[in-house]
């Protein structure tokens, strides 16, 4: 009887120290499993804003050669115009927009330059483009879908007051859309 | 066999030190070690748990995304013009004149007011266009060859829930350096 107890007795320990085991191992997956979570969307937002530094720093649009994140105003004017068909295979991206962001002009929503107190520049949006080429094509075939990626930019324009030239930059916003695969 | 067993018989129950005598105490003490250990052992993989579900996140996370923010905030032309117009100061250049207690000549006003009035309304429309963001902290600092930290401005703004995000920016100065730290709260 004594025995029986004590068999019994080990029996439970051994199985409460197997559960205490698991259940620490299970915690320890959980964290694992999180923070590779976390450090997986950390890496894909570094790729992505370092794709945004890329476009950004493109002859195109850049202001200085030797200033990063910084757009030319008068190039986003010229791209915004009818230039920008020119421009749809050069993109290595799904849609390229600028917003004003500081000063703000325009209190009531967004106003596509260039126009007076504008705030807004697209510069390329490939669905768009689609749907002037072929809009008898179904899109719902494809198994893509599209992501977008931002970064604050100076959006800088040269001034000449007073015989004298500056720049004058402003606070922007380039939003960059990126296709992903499902 | 029978002579063997009654031998074995007579020598527990007869001199009364047999093997079970002698082992139950030497028994116990082996289950109490045994006890101990496992207890000793639950405690340490408790104390693991709670290190580690205890420890904090980092109060600041260093971070790229506000180092851009940063980085674009400083070139930002104002209008202000310290020396003469239409030189006007980027934020980087008004920082220095706050810090050298200079005023904006065309404007009749202080660096360090204009600076401090530019920054909240700069900052006010950053938080409109970003959603995540609920709060933020624009720090100068002047830190000397000893590296000691006199506040030069400060402007804060919303209340902070979620991660810190954080970047800072040296700016050279006649005196040592000053520092430009930006903090951003953003919702998880």
């Amino acid at each position: 009887m004594k025995a029986q107890m004590k068999i019994q007795q080990m029996a439970f320990m051994i199985v409460a120290v197997f559960f205490f085991f698991i259940l620490v191992g299970l915690f320890f997956l959980a964290w694992q499993s999180r923070s590779l979570t976390t450090n997986f969307e950390d890496l894909q937002k570094e790729q992505a804003l370092s794709s945004i530094e890329v476009i950004a720093n493109m002859p195109e649009l850049n202001c200085d050669s030797e200033k990063s994140l910084c757009l030319d105003e008068d190039k986003l004017n010229v791209l915004t115009g009818n230039l920008s068909n020119d421009y749809n295979d050069f993109w290595p991206v799904e849609s390229v927009r600028v917003y004003r962001i500081y000063p703000a002009f325009s209190e009531s929503g967004k106003k596509k330059c260039p126009s007076l107190e504008c705030n807004y520049w697209e510069i390329y949006d490939s669905a768009q483009e689609l749907n002037e080429q072929d809009e008898s094509k179904d899109s719902s075939t494809s198994h893509e879908s599209s992501q977008e990626f931002s970064s604050y930019v100076n959006i800088c324009k040269n001034m000449k007051e007073a015989g004298y030239v500056y720049s004058k930059c402003e606070v922007g916003k380039l939003v960059v859309g990126a296709r992903l695969a499902e | 066999m029978k002579l063997r067993k009654l031998n074995k018989g007579n020598s527990r129950s007869g001199l009364g030190i047999g093997r079970s005598n002698l082992s139950r105490p030497k028994r116990s003490q082996q289950e109490m070690i045994g006890f101990v250990l496992i207890v000793v052992l639950v405690v340490v993989a408790l104390m693991v748990f709670l290190v580690i579900s205890a420890r904090k996140a980092p109060d600041e996370k260093q971070s790229v995304e506000v180092e851009n923010m940063l980085d674009v905030i400083l070139d930002y032309t104002t209008s202000c013009a310290t020396v003469f117009e239409p030189q006007f100061d980027s934020v980087e250049d008004l920082i220095k004149s706050c810090y050298d207690n200079e005023d904006c000549d065309n404007l009749d006003k202080m660096a360090c007011d204009y600076l401090n009035s530019t920054l909240r309304d700069l900052m006010g429309d950053l938080m409109a266009t970003e959603s995540v963001i609920n709060a933020y902290q624009f720090d100068v600092v002047h830190r000397d060859s000893e590296d000691l930290e006199d506040e030069v401005l400060k402007v804060e703004g919303g209340n902070c829930s979620g991660s810190v995000q954080g970047a800072s920016v040296p700016l050279v100065v006649g005196s040592g350096d000053l520092v430009v730290r930006l903090r951003v709260c953003k919702e998880a």
